[in-house]
């Protein structure tokens, strides 16, 4: 599909889905779901306050923090365990445990601990990004060809050598597919931290505004969360191309913006 | 150089099952000599080479060259595989320069080092692609330039035309003897084409279907530098060729070796 064609049917649906909204809200008449102009006439009056800007971008910058300690830690766990039948027999059972707890919901044990400041929302979002990026990095690592380590270690590169400078770069696409699932992951984990420890940020904005039955603010919020996530997406798809255009187009990612 | 001695190797599959897989092979490779090992797939000749190459651990006896006992890899001993193995985030100029620039050569060095490398595979003008813009053929080009870049004194070359088609097969073929003729290094090549074998090597070793022993060594009494078309009319390049079938039809039977 050319690029043209592609942004077009971005257009049609986005604008499919705000008359189907509008539409719906219309017929359906009740507070908790006001029409789509209702909506969107709030964005502007959010993005000019300088609270709910500071609100935003304080958001913003804990989702960032967790995301780049996430990875930082994720990518030598998933690649030691991809090259070490030891290394992951250890992990293995441990991330399976942790898989299916949702991180939010380790959030006021965490509060416990850690207060309701900006160190629990951290380390909330912090576990959101790590099990996917783990994941990835472990399957990436494990698939490295052997023969191109064999390759290597006919240079004289000892392990630690191989890791990184063949293990890491072969196992890129597959490490960038899980950083990818772990931003969409941070931005939700974000929102969710919020919700539960309200007392700044982007997700105090909405939940205030549904408490205080501002639903219009409430709706707007979610689409400005949407459109985050939507660039955010988008600006790493375009990175991604450009750190692994080398590799074969069979690591390419259907699901993207290109 | 070369010692192979009294090697055995056993994989022990997941489910503790023991599959043998080398039998007592020993076989002594001067240095300066081509030698092909050819034997029906799955007759542990890859294995064989990969012991040498210190990648694979013998489950007994022991491979020394000159003198010094295997252990593990060493640029001294530089592998070729068929599957390549290039760094597909590197060019083909940065696949080259890698294992100079890992040896802590300068940079510099390390560049026409490469630069000449790359023009004796015929890839002079390609320096810049990366692998998945190349054929086969010219993958194959850059592995061996690779490998020549941080001078092995001995090339271990596991099928390493056995992917490529007829055509740039006999041409790779070609360019490797001439290669080869320049600094005659030892050579130890692993195939299952006959022709392959006779075309390339002083000696060719058979093996047995699996688990691989030693079959039968033949010399290969033929003058160099060799060219195809001559060999090819030739009746003595016929004889070996035809006999060296007629023994592999006789392991592939099942005989007794």
């Amino acid at each position: 599909m050319t690029r043209p064609v592609s942004a077009l049917a971005a257009v049609i649906a986005a604008a499919g889905l705000l008359a189907a909204w509008e539409l719906a809200a219309w017929l359906a008449g009740i507070d908790g779901f006001p029409p789509a102009s209702r909506a969107l006439a709030q964005i502007p009056r959010i993005l000019t306050d300088g609270e709910a800007l500071l609100d935003i971008a304080a958001s913003v910058q804990r989702m960032a923090v967790g995301f780049v300690l996430g990875v930082a830690a994720a990518v030598p766990i998933g690649l030691t365990m991809g090259r070490s039948r030891h290394v992951a027999a250890f992990f293995n059972p441990l991330l399976m445990m942790i898989y299916p707890v949702p991180k939010a919901a380790l959030m006021p044990i965490i509060m416990l601990w850690l207060g309701v400041g900006d160190a629990s929302k951290t380390l909330v979002i912090f576990l959101g990004v790590t099990l996917p990026v783990i994941y990835h990095s472990y399957q990436g690592s494990r698939a490295v060809e052997q023969k191109m380590l064999w390759s290597a270690a006919a240079m004289g590169m000892g392990g630690l050598s191989r890791l990184v400078r063949i293990v890491l770069p072969a196992a890129l696409p597959e490490i960038l597919v899980g950083c990818r699932t772990g931003l969409v992951l941070a931005l939700i984990t974000m929102v969710t931290s919020e919700m539960i420890a309200r007392q700044a940020g982007l997700g105090n904005i909405l939940f205030n505004a549904l408490d205080m039955a501002q639903y219009d603010t409430v709706y707007a919020m979610i689409v400005i969360v949407g459109v985050l996530g939507f660039v955010l997406d988008a600006a790493f798809e375009r990175l991604r191309a450009r750190l692994v255009a080398w590799a074969a187009p069979s690591h390419a990612i259907i699901a993207g913006t290109t | 150089m070369i010692a192979i001695e009294a090697v055995s190797k056993t994989f022990e599959t997941e489910k503790r099952r023991r599959l043998p897989a080398l039998c007592d092979i020993s076989l002594a490779v001067a240095a300066g000599e081509f030698v092909s090992i050819l034997g029906p797939s799955g007759c542990g000749k890859s294995t064989l080479l990969y012991i040498v190459g210190g990648f694979v651990a013998p489950s007994a006896g022991a491979v020394t060259v000159n003198g010094q006992r295997v252990t593990g890899p060493s640029p001294d001993r530089g592998p070729v595989f068929q599957e390549f193995a290039l760094f597909p985030w590197k060019t083909v100029l940065g696949n080259v320069m890698y294992g100079l620039q890992r040896q802590g050569v300068a940079r510099q060095q390390a560049l026409a080092r490469a630069r000449e490398l790359i023009a004796m595979v015929h890839l002079a003008g390609y320096e810049n692609l990366y692998p998945k813009e190349l054929s086969g053929g010219m993958k194959q080009r850059v592995a061996i330039a690779r490998t020549l870049a941080y001078r092995p004194s001995i090339l271990l070359m596991d099928e390493p035309f056995g992917a490529l088609d007829a055509h740039t097969r006999t041409r790779l073929q070609n360019d490797l003897l001439d290669i080869w003729e320049r600094d005659r290094k030892t050579v130890l090549f692993v195939t299952h084409s006959v022709e392959e074998a006779v075309f390339l090597s002083d000696r060719v070793v058979t093996m047995t279907r699996a688990p691989g022993r030693l079959k039968q060594i033949i010399a290969i009494d033929l003058p160099r530098p060799r060219s195809r078309a001559a060999l090819l009319l030739d009746r003595r390049f016929q004889d070996y060729v035809v006999g060296i079938e007629r023994l592999m039809d006789s392991a592939d039977s099942g005989a007794p070796a």
